[in-house]
């Protein structure tokens, strides 16, 4: 899943940079891709309200049109999408007249989730974890999916954290190899 | 209206983007707004052309230059999302910093029995109040100036915003105004107006610039 967000990130960016200089097909190809990734990372924020998620959706992305300026092309897209969804997040919260707290994560929580969030992706994960034992099984879900530090996930499920790393490691190599038969 | 026609929107009336940057015109008509503002209001001191020829209204004016700068850069920072304000916020910081230990380096130099009257000065209690007033004169243009950036935290954006206008107003009611020539009456009273100016913008930026 690392891998999926780095390249994610690298194809983000460079469509950003082609819709900066004006190029409005790379431009409705980063909203479209945007609209993939917000619109589960609002749903899962907005529990009881997912109806509210379309409109954060689209005020999101004409933020995300008219402050394309404040893009530092130096810096990764993931980044500043991040920071507008999450200003967005807690804005939507503020006009509610709700105080909510919406905690600082991961600028990669809006890539990652969009895999994760799918229905399908999600039972085909669980259909290729269960062929971990148990133990191990729980400590990738921790790291990989709960979003929890492999000391913390470790300590979760009483791994040292050195053990924990290798055992993340080898379960990972099981689940590649489980999932892509046909290679080597 | 469908998602799916807010973006063909979006994409077909696209430009070439610039990078977003506070808008120097409005900068410098917030600085004239500030000079004209300490000419009406409070008037400009008799001895200027005398008083201007020694150095010290320059370093109280480069002190809240540097306010300035510093501030606006810490603006800017906060304007552009995802980005980390931190370095901006320490040389903030720091410039205050090293006024109020060049302040305190005086005033240990100063004889004991002379220290109060060099720090209150003459006019301490008017200081603060001034600059404040300056301030409400070049605060439109200075909020202005940054639109076409997005403060993700329109509070602490705003309070950079009113450090930079407390630091415009100081600038000009120091080298027009002013005659207090002490390091600690600058670093505490021209400090503590700057500062004043900063919480008003907290406010008013926590209410405007939000987008």
């Amino acid at each position: 899943m690392g891998c999926c967000v780095v390249d994610k990130e690298a194809e983000l960016k460079s469509l950003m940079l082609r819709g900066l200089d004006g190029d409005p097909v790379a431009w409705r190809a980063l909203l479209s891709a945007m609209r993939g990734a917000l619109t589960p990372f609002f749903k899962r924020r907005l529990i009881g309200h997912e109806a509210d998620a379309e409109d954060l959706v689209q005020d999101c992305l004409i933020a995300i049109h008219a402050k394309r300026a404040t893009y530092d092309r130096s810096l990764p897209f993931t980044a500043w999408a991040y920071a507008i969804a999450r200003y967005k997040l807690i804005d939507h919260f503020r006009r509610l007249g709700r105080r909510h707290d919406v905690p600082l994560e991961e600028a990669s929580v809006l890539l990652a989730e969009h895999t994760v969030e799918d229905g399908v992706v999600r039972r085909d994960l669980t259909k290729v974890l269960s062929i971990l034992p148990l133990r191990q099984r729980r400590l990738v879900e921790d790291v990989r999916i709960g979003g929890f530090s492999l000391a913390e996930a470790a300590a979760r499920n009483g791994f040292t954290e050195g053990a924990a790393k290798v055992s993340v490691h080898r379960s990972m190599k099981t689940l590649v190899a489980s999932v892509k038969p046909d290679e080597d | 209206m469908k998602t799916e026609d807010l973006i063909d929107a979006l994409a077909a009336g696209l430009e070439p983007a610039r990078p977003a940057r506070p808008n120097a015109a409005l900068l410098a008509g917030a600085g004239l707004a500030a000079v004209t503002a300490v000419a009406l209001l409070l008037g400009v001191r008799p001895d200027l052309t005398q008083a201007l020829q020694a150095p010290t209204p320059w370093l109280k004016g480069l002190y809240t230059a540097a306010l300035t700068t510093s501030a606006i850069w810490l603006a800017t920072r906060l304007g552009r999302p995802g980005v980390d304000a931190r370095p901006a916020a320490l040389a903030l910081i720091s410039v205050v910093a090293v006024a109020a230990l060049w302040g305190a380096v005086e005033m240990s130099l100063t004889p004991p029995d002379a220290r109060m009257a060099g720090w209150l000065g003459q006019t301490w209690t008017i200081c603060g109040r001034n600059i404040v007033l300056v301030s409400a004169f070049a605060a439109p243009l200075v909020f202005l100036s940054t639109r076409r950036l997005a403060p993700t935290r329109p509070t602490a954006a705003g309070l950079a915003l009113g450090v930079a206008t407390g630091g415009i107003a100081a600038t000009a009611y120091g080298l027009l105004h002013c005659g207090e020539a002490t390091a600690a009456f600058v670093a505490t009273w021209y400090t503590l107006g700057v500062a004043a100016a900063g919480l008003i913008g907290a406010v008013i930026g926590r209410f405007t610039l939000r987008w």
